[in-house]
This record gives C-alpha cells, sequence and structure tokens, in this order.
C-alpha cells in the first residue's frame, strides 16, 4: 500500500497561485522575472552605483533650506513637543477604545504589540534612520531620541489620563492644550526665523500640515454651503467651489506670486510661504468640499428623520448625527486629498520661488562639485523617496483608520 | 433649521472677510479668470490717485515719488533678483549661500549703495517671471544672466546697465563628429535650453546658411546633458560661458568635446533696473563701472589700502573718495550719483575689481577673458573718465 505523501505547504502555495495553469506560468515567470530585474537594478543603483554624497553633503540645504544653525535647536525642541502631543493623543485614543472593548492591540503580547508598530511605521523609522546615518552632528540624533522618548511619554500619560471617563474640565484642559501648543510651538520657531525663509523639506511639511489643517474646516463649510437653502450662500459657495477647481492649482501659485503686487502696495505683501499656504488652502478646501458634500449625500434620508424626531436642534442634527457620519464615509476620499496636497507643496518651488525640497534638489546639481556629473537622478530619486514615505504612511493610516470605523463594512 | 444655516452664513462672511486680506493670492485665482485681466491697469491707476497720501501708494506711484535708491537705502538691504543654479554666474553653496559672478555684482551693488557687500537679499527668480518681478517692485535689481535687447530695453519695462560679461551663442559637438565649423553641420540635431533666446538664435543661424536644423529644446541643462551623452544630439547651442563651463567637467573629459570656432550671436549680459528712476539707474550703473576702473587702475581688494595711503595719482584719490589738493584747498569728489563719496573703495575692498570677480568664479570654468578683457588689453570693458 503506497501512501501519497501530501506535498510541502509552500510548494501547494505556490501551485496554487502562481502556476494553476500553463498561462499563469506563462504570466509568473514573465512578470516575476521583470519585477526581479527591475529590483535588481533598483538595488545597484541605490547600493552600487549611485554616489550620494551630494546628498550627504546639502542635507542640511535639502532638510531645511537656510535655516540659520543656532536656531535649529528650536525644531528640535517643536518635533520633541510635538512628539508628546501625538503620544498623548494616541494614547488617550487607546484609553477610550479600552473601555469601549474595541481597542485591537489591549491584551496583545509585548512583542506583537511592537511588531505591530513595525508594521505601522517602520518605513517611516527606517526612513529617519537613514537620514541619520548621513548626518554628522549629534545633534539630530539627540533630537531623534528625544522624539521617541517624548512620544512613549505621552502615550503612557494619555493611556493613564484617559482611563477614566474624562471630566468635562479635563476634556477642556485637553483641548486648550491641543490648540494651545502647535500654536505656541508655531510662534516659537516664527520668534527665531519668520515664515518667510521656512525652506527645504521642512516647509513642504510645514505648508501641507497648515493646509490640512486649514482647509479642512473651510471645505466643510462650503459643502454645507453649497446644500443650504439660502440663495445667496449656496450661490457663493456653488461659484467659488467651481471657479478654483476648474484653475489649475499651478496657474494660480503664479497668479499668487506675480499679480498681487498690483493690486496691493509692497509694504503689504504677504511672504511667499503665507502665499503658497493661502492658497493651497483654497484649492484643496474646495476639493474637500465636493468630497464632504459626497459624504453628505451618502447619509440617509433616515438618520435626518430620526434626529428630528428626536427634537435635536438643527446645529445637533447636522453636528452629532449627519457630519460624523458624513465624514466617517468619505475618509479614503480625504486622506488622498492630502496627499495630494502634501505632494503639490513641490509647485511653490517653481510657482513661487521658495528653495523647497524639489527646488533645492534641482539647485545643488549645479554646485561645483557636482555639476555634469548626471546627479539629478540620485537628487530626485531622494525627493520622490521623501514624498513617497510621508505619502505611504499617511494612506497606511488612513486605511487603518478605516477599518477601526468601520467604513464599508456597515 | 433655518437658523443653523444662518449662523453658518455669518460663519462664512466672517472666515471669508478675515481670510480677504492676505488672501487675495487665491481670491485672484478665482477673480482673475473671470475679471483679472483687463482690471489690472485701472487697480493700478486707481490706487495712485489718492497716491499723495503717501501710505496707500502702489509700488507703481512709488516710482514716480521716491527714487529705489532712497527705498534702498531706508531699508537697510538690496533685493537683488538673481538665480540658484547656473554655473560660475549663481549657484547655491551647501550652506545655502549664493555663489558666482552675478551674485558677486549683487555685492558690488550693495557695497556701493549701503557699504555693507552682504546686506543683500539673493531673490531667486525663474526666466519667465524676472522681468515681472522688476516691474512689480519684488526686486530693486535684476542681475540674473540676462542678455541686453531692444525689445527688452523697449518693452519689458528694463533698463540696462553696463552689461558685465559678454556673452554669445556657439556650437558645441562631439570631438570625434568630425565637424570643424557650423556650416559643416547639415540635417543635424541641435539641442538647447528651452524659454531662452538661445532656441531662437540657433533656427536664425541655420536659415541664414541654408542648412537644415532641427532644434530639440530641453527643461533642464541636466536633460541636455543626458540627451548628448546618449547620441541624441548632434550638436549642443547655448552661450559660449556655459558651453565652456559644461566642457570643463563632462564625464568623458574636456577633450571629448569641441566648442566650434563660430559665435553666432550677441549676447551682452547686463544687469538691469527698472524704467523710470534715472537716479537708482546711475548708482547701479557707476557701481558695476566702479568694477572696471578699478582694474583699469589696477587696484584690488588686496592692495587697495596701499594705494589710498601712498597713492599721489589725483586720479586715483578722486576715485576712492580720498582728499585731494586743489587750487583752493583739500577736497573730496562728490560727482552727485546719490551714492557715498567712498562707494569704488567699499567695492574693492570688500567684493574686488572686474578681473578679481572673474578670477574668483569665471577662471575656474575655464574661460578665458576674451572680449571681457579690458580696452587696452583689446577687450570691450571701458569705464568713462570719473571725475
Amino acid at each position: 500500500m503506497t501512501t501519497r505523501t501530501a506535498p510541502a505547504p509552500a510548494l501547494v502555495w505556490v501551485r496554487r497561485h502562481l502556476f494553476r495553469s500553463f498561462w499563469d506560468g506563462l504570466m509568473t515567470v514573465v512578470f516575476g522575472g521583470l519585477g526581479l530585474y527591475i529590483l535588481f537594478r533598483l538595488a545597484r543603483f541605490v547600493f552600487v552605483t549611485a554616489r550620494w554624497e551630494i546628498i550627504s553633503t546639502n542635507l542640511k540645504l535639502l532638510m531645511v533650506g537656510r535655516w540659520p544653525d543656532i536656531h535649529l535647536p528650536r525644531i528640535s525642541v517643536t518635533l520633541v513637543v510635538l512628539a508628546a502631543l501625538g503620544g498623548l493623543v494616541a494614547g488617550l485614543i487607546h484609553a477610550r477604545q479600552v473601555r469601549a472593548g474595541t481597542s485591537a492591540v489591549e491584551g496583545m503580547p509585548l512583542p506583537a504589540r511592537a511588531s505591530d508598530l513595525g508594521r505601522r511605521f517602520g518605513l517611516l523609522i527606517g526612513a529617519v534612520l537613514l537620514l541619520l546615518a548621513l548626518t554628522t552632528t549629534v545633534g539630530t540624533w539627540l533630537t531623534a531620541a528625544g522624539f521617541v522618548v517624548a512620544g512613549v511619554v505621552g502615550r503612557l500619560a494619555g493611556a493613564r489620563i484617559g482611563r477614566d471617563r474624562l471630566s468635562r474640565p479635563v476634556i477642556i484642559l485637553l483641548t486648550l492644550v491641543f490648540i494651545g501648543v502647535p500654536a505656541g510651538m508655531y510662534l516659537y520657531l516664527v520668534d527665531a526665523v519668520p515664515l518667510a525663509d521656512w525652506e527645504g523639506f521642512f516647509f513642504n511639511v510645514s505648508a501641507a500640515a497648515a493646509g490640512i489643517v486649514l482647509s479642512f474646516p473651510l471645505g466643510v463649510l462650503l459643502a454645507l454651503g453649497r446644500r443650504s437653502r439660502l440663495p445667496l450662500l449656496k450661490t457663493v459657495s456653488t461659484v467659488y467651489i467651481e471657479v478654483v477647481r476648474g484653475a489649475p492649482l499651478y496657474v494660480l501659485l503664479l497668479l499668487a506670486n506675480v499679480s498681487l503686487e498690483f493690486f496691493v502696495p509692497a509694504s503689504f505683501s504677504p511672504s511667499k510661504p503665507i502665499r503658497a499656504i493661502v492658497t493651497f488652502t483654497l484649492f484643496t478646501a474646495a476639493y474637500l468640499a465636493e468630497i464632504v458634500r459626497g459624504g453628505l449625500q451618502s447619509v440617509p434620508r433616515g438618520q435626518e428623520e430620526a434626529a428630528k424626531a428626536l427634537g435635536l436642534s438643527p446645529v445637533k442634527q447636522m453636528g452629532l448625527i449627519i457630519l460624523p457620519q458624513a465624514l466617517r464615509n468619505v475618509i479614503p476620499a480625504q486622506i488622498g486629498q492630502f496627499i495630494a496636497l502634501f505632494k503639490d507643496t513641490t509647485l511653490a518651488g517653481l510657482g513661487l520661488g521658495i528653495l523647497e525640497l524639489l527646488g533645492a534638489a534641482e539647485a545643488i546639481t549645479q554646485q561645483p562639485d557636482f555639476r555634469g556629473q548626471g546627479l539629478i537622478i540620485e537628487s530626485l530619486a531622494f525627493v520622490a523617496f521623501m514624498f513617497w514615505v510621508g505619502s505611504f504612511t499617511m494612506s497606511r493610516e488612513s486605511q487603518r483608520l478605516e477599518r477601526k470605523l468601520g467604513v464599508g463594512t456597515r | 433649521m433655518k437658523r443653523w444655516i444662518a449662523l453658518l452664513a455669518v460663519f462664512v462672511l466672517v472666515l471669508a472677510a478675515c481670510t480677504g486680506d492676505d488672501d487675495t493670492a487665491g481670491d485672484d485665482g478665482g477673480a482673475t479668470t473671470t475679471a483679472g485681466g483687463g482690471t489690472e491697469t485701472t487697480a493700478a491707476t486707481e490706487t495712485t490717485a489718492p497716491g499723495d497720501g503717501g501710505e496707500s501708494t502702489t509700488t507703481v506711484a512709488q516710482v514716480a515719488d521716491e527714487s529705489l535708491i532712497e527705498t534702498v537705502t531706508a531699508n537697510g538691504v538690496l533685493k537683488c533678483g538673481t538665480r540658484d543654479a547656473l554655473p560660475g554666474f549663481a549657484v547655491l553653496d551647501e550652506s545655502g549661500e549664493h555663489v558666482g559672478f552675478d551674485s558677486d555684482f549683487c555685492r558690488v551693488i550693495a557695497a556701493a549703495v549701503l557699504g555693507d557687500a552682504e546686506a543683500v537679499e539673493h531673490i531667486d527668480l525663474e526666466t519667465a517671471d524676472r522681468f515681472t518681478a522688476l516691474q512689480s517692485g519684488q526686486i530693486d535689481v535684476l542681475v540674473r544672466n540676462t542678455t541686453w535687447t531692444a525689445s527688452r530695453d523697449g518693452g519689458e519695462g528694463a533698463t540696462f546697465m553696463q552689461p558685465n560679461f559678454y556673452d554669445g551663442q556657439g556650437m558645441m559637438v562631439s570631438a570625434d563628429s568630425g565637424f570643424a565649423s557650423v556650416s559643416d553641420m547639415d540635417g543635424v540635431i541641435v539641442c538647447v535650453a528651452k524659454g531662452t533666446t538661445t532656441e531662437g538664435n540657433a533656427a536664425a543661424e541655420a536659415t541664414r546658411l541654408g542648412l537644415n536644423w532641427e532644434v530639440r529644446a530641453f527643461d533642464d541643462p541636466n536633460l541636455i546633458q543626458e540627451a548628448f551623452l546618449a547620441g541624441q544630439c548632434d550638436g549642443w547651442s547655448s552661450d559660449v560661458s556655459q558651453l565652456v563651463a559644461v566642457r570643463s567637467v563632462y564625464p568623458d573629459g574636456p577633450d571629448a568635446l569641441t566648442i566650434l570656432p563660430e559665435v553666432f550671436s550677441k549676447e551682452p549680459l547686463a544687469p538691469a533696473v527698472r524704467d523710470g528712476d534715472t537716479a537708482w539707474a546711475q548708482a547701479v550703473n557707476w557701481a558695476i563701472l566702479a568694477t572696471i576702473q578699478a582694474e583699469e587702475f589696477g587696484i584690488t581688494s588686496a592692495n587697495v589700502d596701499d594705494v589710498l595711503a601712498s597713492s599721489e595719482d589725483i586720479n586715483i584719490l578722486r576715485f576712492l573718495g580720498a582728499e585731494f589738493e586743489t587750487d583752493s584747498g583739500t577736497t573730496v569728489l562728490d560727482p552727485g550719483l546719490g551714492l557715498p563719496t567712498d562707494f569704488a573703495y567699499q567695492i574693492v575692498k570688500q567684493v574686488g575689481n572686474y578681473g578679481e570677480i572673474f578670477e574668483r568664479h569665471l577662471a575656474p570654468l575655464g574661460l578665458e577673458r576674451g572680449v571681457n578683457a579690458l580696452w587696452f588689453d583689446g577687450g570691450l570693458l571701458y569705464a568713462p573718465p570719473y571725475r
């Protein structure tokens, strides 16, 4: 009697997924080969042929532009404080989920939690380590260490504070902290270096953050305005949305750059980063308005009727019942818009002449030590990598948020 | 529901009003698509009307009222329109400082007007909006490798100064291509940079010589080199200064490239100021001329103090703003340019004479003085007498 030994599970998987039929197998071989070849070329470029001195020499210029060295600690302090704040938020959310019994990580053993964190932020951590490897100063390492410590402390504190239901004074206090601390950090930074001199990747990140924070409320208001029954409000909102969405962002930035001087006195003219941020905000708000409007329409009419039946005021109907559901439904589109905004900040270089990451990366290829050697490829690869890390992390976190909030499953 | 919407309306309006001031950026975007083009001039004239009040005048009005020489002196900083990636002329070093021939001429003007060569704000401009920046008052002077042409002088609202570099368009080919002259090149592909006078000059030259060229334009000099290396271009046409710069660091070595002898355009690169401000134009012009005059006198940043202490030459003493003897006693020459009397001394001391600036930034690229030598050395540089 012969017993057929079962093939190894890996082999089964391979046969079932990659070589199910002849054509399947062919596809696997062709595309697998192509993929491996591209991967090989990429790895060869990154580790063998590329000359990264142009990046390491100019790392400071690329990251923070001409930020004075003596004021660099202010950026470090800001990052550490924001890490603590971020940790606090994460801790509070975690505690709330524990109380609600929906936490995914509660009760997970420590190694599993670490690997979960690694999956979420591994890419970001890797990128930061890579940058740290290129630096020669202690300050950056200290900042990174401070960032991690502050984040952990904030996370633990948040979990502790949120263990019991928050009382009203605590909620008010926390709200003040979340508004006051970032505003304070902003003032702390502009006290040393005015916004007009914010450059490098620091500008891209700051402009994107400001654009996201400012465009969100404006977008929601515009969406509500467009659905309003007041004809004036409706018309204004609709015209605004359609006009702004109809113009290319680059054109708006160019207009912000060149046309303003003809209308306002030079002494009143705002600095370039402000022009950029305002343009980004107004542009993104128009798109967000349409996304949010889509979300509002996706909320079943019964929800509003039920809210009315409960006797809620119109503000409460919108604020407690309709808007939360509407916003939850369109998280992927919103985050997509924010990612687009983050990447679009590079247009400020060309449109407004701000020395942001892309502009600096192009400028350094003409330095006496590096020009004429085709280093534009290394330079652009670095820019692409930085934006990819940021965008991909945002996208992963948004997917996680969707899963948590049950978008598409309810 | 009504109350909620009314509240919202108020909120939106308040928000719109708040952002109104610094938001004109985006508002423009909205408004100009419908009405912007036509209103531009009227907006300027409207604001000029109450201009006597002073505060509310636009930059357009300021031109008429007050020379930039006063504005710049009052601000204590010179806003110099420049660029950040042109080898030899203006590039960013690793700390983000502007380094180059043009950047040094920004410093020359600052040293003359303000007595401090470092009192410069270098403002990077794209080729397309350099003249707009000049007209709108975003910059005080444009030192950005700009060719002085009649239509720019006439049509762009710019007044050109003494050229600080005489360039000309040339052609570079592979050394092994066998071309010895531009007229040998028929049925070839010529690669140029986009958006400059280069593109039109190349086409005009081909027509003049009765040759058939396909002119291919690239956005970025990096890309031309890649295309050239890949054999996609038979010729590379640009200002000779740039061709020399490229050749000196060419990956296959400078000898792999030949710059053909013909120069088929005149490109006097000159700083420019806004039309209608004669006082400012004269000040800037004499700052540039002083670098040439200093070289004529043989005064350098190294020996200027010695010359000042020991020279008996009345022309040199006048030039450096030193006291000299006349029939009616000792005096200092103030020609009435609105510049400090020692402006030439400050220029030479802090930045250097023309030859020093050239040696510092353009000689390393492999450029010869050529037509940019002094007149008595067979070049074109000639400063009117300072007296």
